[in-house]
């Protein structure tokens, strides 16, 4: 018969297991913090999808659907953009992450970097699309462009954080 | 027994598997379900939203203070610089503001008394309540903000809201505590304005860009860049002549408004409580004098 782990081990193991979801969900409250810096309120960078990205790829059983609805529904609310907007697109991200661990895991970082450009240049212009069918007009492209632009710029500074936290707490779990 | 744990992960593995797509499916299901759910206004969805803004705005609340406090922190050790300048700028200003001033007392008595000769209603009261600024659209597809004051407060969905330099947008949404607030340069915004001087009414339609468009205005109307724009007052919701912005641009028949408010500096902002007894819904609407116990 196994032994239970003692308690404190688990609840030790389910606070490790959840940063993850944490981090996502403070940086979904940061992305709609007013900076007040001139014009970055349109641009701010889509913090929230390179957590989901990062995550499914290095952690994806900390990272599962379920919680990249939760993040998507919470991201929506603060955002306020249509329920279900985010949700959609970041099941989108997770799903393309997970398909293709084998290819970006273990690899050079810049490959990482390479995938996210594509992954959110795909995804940025299907948000776009659905946004732009959602309230039947054409919405300017030029902000999520920039958006776009933003986010892969400050990716390696996340991935950079999220590896220093990967390596110091999720170490074992 | 190990021969039978091992069979038993051979089946489960799979079935593990199949659930997870099965879940997978479903969740993306659900999203576009809520898409298309939200399309119609569903009061449901509405509450969700309202109850789960509520909870969060006080972490936002929290999250924006170091923040606001850095921003301020900052902007002193830039003032500091041009001290002497800026003194000199405010002197200068502030005594053309006292001419203004007097100027405008002088008027504001001569409207007064010909109100009384022609036994004009004066336009309610308007009460401010301020509220702080907790959170902005963070995204290109809305332009909203947050608010830390909500239904406790007095605010109710269709409020005006200014901000320090002029209108700003109306209150979209409220919970209890917070409230979300429609800027006018969002692509979902119309407000009923008025060209200041030639007095044509029209509407000021947001396209998410910083600048939204005046339309419906009657084909005669004359307008040149540097026209003041200000609220008119129509549908009873807004209270008239509220600045909102001059004309920017004319061009093949399109008018774009820059509006005044600073779009990035809003740190408070004040919402009107406004109502026009009789035309405006007590239960749903009650920016009325009465409740509030501030007058008299």
């Amino acid at each position: 018969m196994i032994e239970q782990p003692p308690f404190s081990y688990q609840i030790n193991r389910i606070l490790r297991g959840s940063i993850p979801f944490w981090l996502t969900f403070f940086l979904a409250l940061l992305t709609v913090v007013p900076l007040r810096i001139e014009g970055f309120g349109p641009v701010t960078p889509a913090l929230v999808m390179i957590s989901v990205f990062y995550w499914s790829l290095h952690r994806p059983y900390l990272m599962p659907a379920p919680v990249v609805f939760l993040v998507g529904l919470i991201s929506d609310i603060l955002t306020g953009v249509p329920l279900g907007l985010s949700s959609l697109m970041l099941l989108i991200v997770h799903l393309v992450a997970i398909s293709q661990r084998h290819v970006f895991v273990g690899k050079a970082f810049i490959l990482t970097w390479w995938g996210y450009v594509w992954v959110a240049s795909g995804t940025s212009l299907l948000t776009w699309i659905v946004a732009c069918l959602y309230s039947l007009t054409l919405i300017p492209i030029l902000p999520v462009l920039l958006q776009l632009l933003l986010t892969i710029l400050i990716f390696p500074l996340i991935v950079w954080c999220f590896g220093a936290v990967q390596n110091s707490m999720l170490k074992s779990v | 027994m190990a021969l039978q744990q091992g069979s038993a992960w051979r089946l489960a593995l799979p079935l593990k598997v199949i659930f997870q797509r099965f879940a997978f499916m479903m969740l993306i299901c659900i999203s576009i379900a809520l898409l298309v759910l939200g399309k119609a206004d569903l009061v449901l969805l509405e509450r969700v939203r309202t109850i789960s803004t509520d909870a969060l705005s006080p972490v936002l609340g929290t999250l924006s203070q170091p923040v606001d406090a850095l921003n301020k922190g900052i902007e002193r050790v830039q003032e500091l610089a041009s001290l002497v300048e800026e003194n000199e700028r405010l002197r200068r200003e502030n005594e053309r503001l006292l001419r203004w001033q007097s100027v405008s007392r002088a008027l504001d008595q001569e409207n007064e008394q010909y109100r009384r000769l022609l036994n004009a209603l004066t336009d309610p009261l308007v009460l401010p309540i301020s509220a702080r600024v907790v959170g902005d659209s963070g995204g290109p597809f809305v332009r909203t903000l947050l608010l830390s004051a909500g239904s406790r407060d007095g605010i109710r969905v269709g409020q005006a809201v200014v901000g320090p330099l002029g209108l700003i947008g109306r209150v979209a949404g409220v919970g209890k505590n917070s409230a979300r607030v429609l800027l006018l340069t969002d692509l979902n915004s119309r407000i009923p304005v008025i060209l200041e001087k030639s007095r044509h009414k029209g509407i000021l339609v947001g396209d998410n860009s910083t600048s939204p468009t005046l339309e419906y205005l009657p084909n005669n109307a004359q307008v040149s860049p540097g026209d003041r724009v200000v609220t008119s007052g129509d549908g009873a919701m807004l209270p008239a002549g509220r600045p909102i912005g001059i004309v920017s641009s004319v061009a093949d028949g399109q008018i774009r408004i820059q509006a005044f408010a600073d779009w990035d500096r809003l740190e408070y902002v004040s919402v009107l409580r406004y109502d026009l007894p009789g035309l405006t819904d007590r239960a749903t609407n009650p920016g009325d004098l009465g409740e509030s116990q501030l007058s008299n």
